[in-house]
């Protein structure tokens, strides 16, 4: 069901209708659409265990690759599904990149999780935090990428998302997906969990 | 064990999402906010690295005279008067910041050579222009305080390529 209201609230129609602008030649529209999606696509590639200085390169990368291919992208509100998927394919070329140097990246992925352990106890002083940080942690690599990017979107974009994240098809949205519904019957079963 | 049994997330995998999966999913992006925070200016680094790229400038460098600081990301806000000089192959920018009201600045700066230059002033996505006088010579007024960059345009657009500033805290 397609409800016009819906449609302008996600972060899916309202990137597509910058990028539009953008192509009709409204310079500023490109600074928008830089600020709205920055967060997601940071936490996309992020998700390819890159550190933090290369997230930023691969970022600026793929924003630029974006400007030089403006005229080429066919549906223009279909933009952030072509930035995940071009910020994805440059993290996966940086991470080959370092592995050549680095044997330890590949030793690294075996271990679940290995990144995501680490910074919580630093940051996550409340309670709750931690019991919902130690359950995702537990997910499958994939699944927490998947929930870790859209969770920066808008609901009815989640298919459409998990699409671009080369996820199968019906892993989340419109139904509750395998990622969702390990993640909360995790919950449901840990008896310190309380939704605030 | 029980093989037969469906584990719990199965069942659940298969239903239509609720008000209570919209919590958890904005939690999860809460905790992925605080655990791996998006760096603070990286989208005005993003933003102007579009700029640059569109423009094919020429980078300017901020001369280090006690002003270096100002360069560092979360310096401190220069409330008094603070000269800064920023240089590359083809034109120096000298700009002066002075207090503009309780929580502004004015910005008086010379670029040389720059008679008639275009001069934009980058704030984030807020760009403002003015052009300078015949000797160079350019004035901002109530100018946010923030991160912020310049780019000078030669009035002679074949003179030298667009000339852009690394980003200030002013």
């Amino acid at each position: 069901m397609i409800n016009a209201e819906a449609e302008q609230s996600t972060l899916v129609s309202r990137a597509g209708e910058a990028f539009q602008r953008y192509r009709q030649g409204e310079q500023q529209a490109m600074a928008e659409l830089v600020a709205m999606l920055t967060p997601i696509l940071w936490h996309a590639v992020r998700a390819q265990r890159l550190d933090r200085e290369s997230t930023e390169d691969v970022l600026q990368t793929t924003w630029l690759a974006l400007v030089g291919h403006a005229d080429r992208i066919t549906d223009s509100r279909a933009v952030l599904q072509w930035l995940l998927v071009a910020a994805r394919r440059e993290a996966w070329r940086v991470v080959r990149g370092h592995s050549r140097q680095s044997p330890y990246e590949i030793e690294d992925d075996a271990i679940t999780s290995s990144e995501e352990e680490l910074p919580e106890n630093m940051v996550l002083r409340d309670v709750d935090d931690k019991i919902l940080w130690s359950h995702i942690a537990q997910l499958p690599d994939r699944c927490r990428e998947l929930l870790r990017v859209i969770a920066f979107a808008d609901r009815p974009d989640y298919a459409e998302l998990a699409r671009a994240l080369r996820m199968p098809i019906g892993s989340i949205g419109p139904t509750r997906g395998r990622c969702l519904a390990k993640l909360r019957s995790c919950l449901a079963s840990d008896a310190r969990w309380e939704l605030r | 064990m029980n093989t037969s049994e469906i584990p719990a997330w199965e069942s659940l995998a298969a239903q239509p999402m609720d008000a209570v999966d919209e919590r958890v999913l904005s939690q999860v992006g809460r905790l992925y906010d605080l655990v791996d925070p998006v760096p603070d200016d990286l989208v005005d680094r993003l933003q102007f690295a579009i700029t640059l790229d569109a423009l094919q400038v020429e980078i300017a460098t901020l001369q280090l005279s006690g002003a270096g600081e100002l360069a560092m990301r979360g310096a401190e806000q220069v409330n008094a008067m603070k000269t800064l000089t920023f240089s590359s192959e083809s034109v120096t920018t000298m700009v002066t910041i002075n207090p503009d009201g309780p929580d502004r600045v004015r910005i008086d700066g010379w670029a040389a050579p720059g008679a008639n230059a275009s001069v934009e002033l980058h704030q984030g996505s807020t760009i403002r222009e003015v052009v300078a006088d015949a000797d160079g010579r350019f004035v901002f007024s109530d100018v946010e305080h923030g991160l912020t960059r310049f780019v000078i345009r030669s009035a002679e657009a074949a003179a030298h390529p667009p000339v852009a500033t690394p980003a200030v805290e002013i």
